[in-house]
């Protein structure tokens, strides 16, 4: 007897938290706020970490282990990608990305620093204030988040 | 004859780059406009799997390149 085959999984997204208290809009907002608290939080220690060190290491390896796992195992509702995507109008995106890695692969090719900056090198003594790194880390944690959601 | 100042011709070309993503994004959002948003061609990319991996890793890396180094 032939049975339906099991649902995809992408089917079936995870129920989270958030999903569930929607209906409840206090509660939802409360969650959201520890749940913002807790991302900033574990965004200002781990920019506390000194560079190369074990601590900076196991900080950016947690978020990736947890949102690959959630992103394996228990995906969220995603959105909707286009169908299809204008040429012309990603043309205008390839072009940007073309440009800013061609700069930056001749500034890593020269290797001459601080005549020929990398990007890198210009990045990282803007995020030297505590601040600036932790509220960089909570950016990079939304965009994690985003990107399991798509 | 002074030296080409190649550290502002570097990072004026960087903030040319970034700037005009921000544009893109900007017009992105219009309504009705052809340029898809960094989101959209994103979650394009990662219709399928490998996208799906790949542009995780890609997210991964930027934290690690830049937190933990």
């Amino acid at each position: 007897m032939a049975t339906d085959p099991a649902p995809a999984r992408r089917d079936h997204p995870g129920r989270w938290p958030w999903q569930l208290a929607r209906s409840h809009r206090p509660a939802y907002l409360a969650l959201l706020a520890l749940l913002g608290a807790g991302l900033a939080g574990y965004a200002w220690v781990v920019a506390a970490a000194a560079p190369f060190s074990r601590g900076a290491l196991i900080g950016v390896l947690i978020p990736g282990v947890v949102l690959g796992t959630i992103a394996v195992a228990r995906p969220p509702e995603r959105i909707p990608p286009p169908e299809q995507l204008d040429m012309t109008g990603m043309s205008y995106w390839v072009i940007c990305l073309a440009a800013f890695f061609e700069w930056e692969a001749s500034a890593w090719r020269d290797s001459s620093w601080p005549w020929h900056p990398s990007f890198t090198n210009l990045i990282d003594p803007l995020m030297e204030p505590h601040l600036i790194k932790s509220a960089a880390i909570l950016v990079w944690l939304l965009a994690g988040w985003a990107l399991v959601r798509r | 004859m002074p030296p080409l100042p190649t550290r502002g011709i570097t990072i004026a070309g960087f903030v040319v780059v970034v700037a005009a993503m921000i544009v893109l994004e900007i017009l992105a959002r219009r309504p009705g406009s052809r340029i898809p948003t960094l989101g959209q061609w994103l979650g394009y990319l990662m219709r399928p799997r490998i996208g799906r991996i790949l542009v995780l890793a890609g997210w991964w890396w930027l934290g690690w390149h830049y937190f933990a180094r």
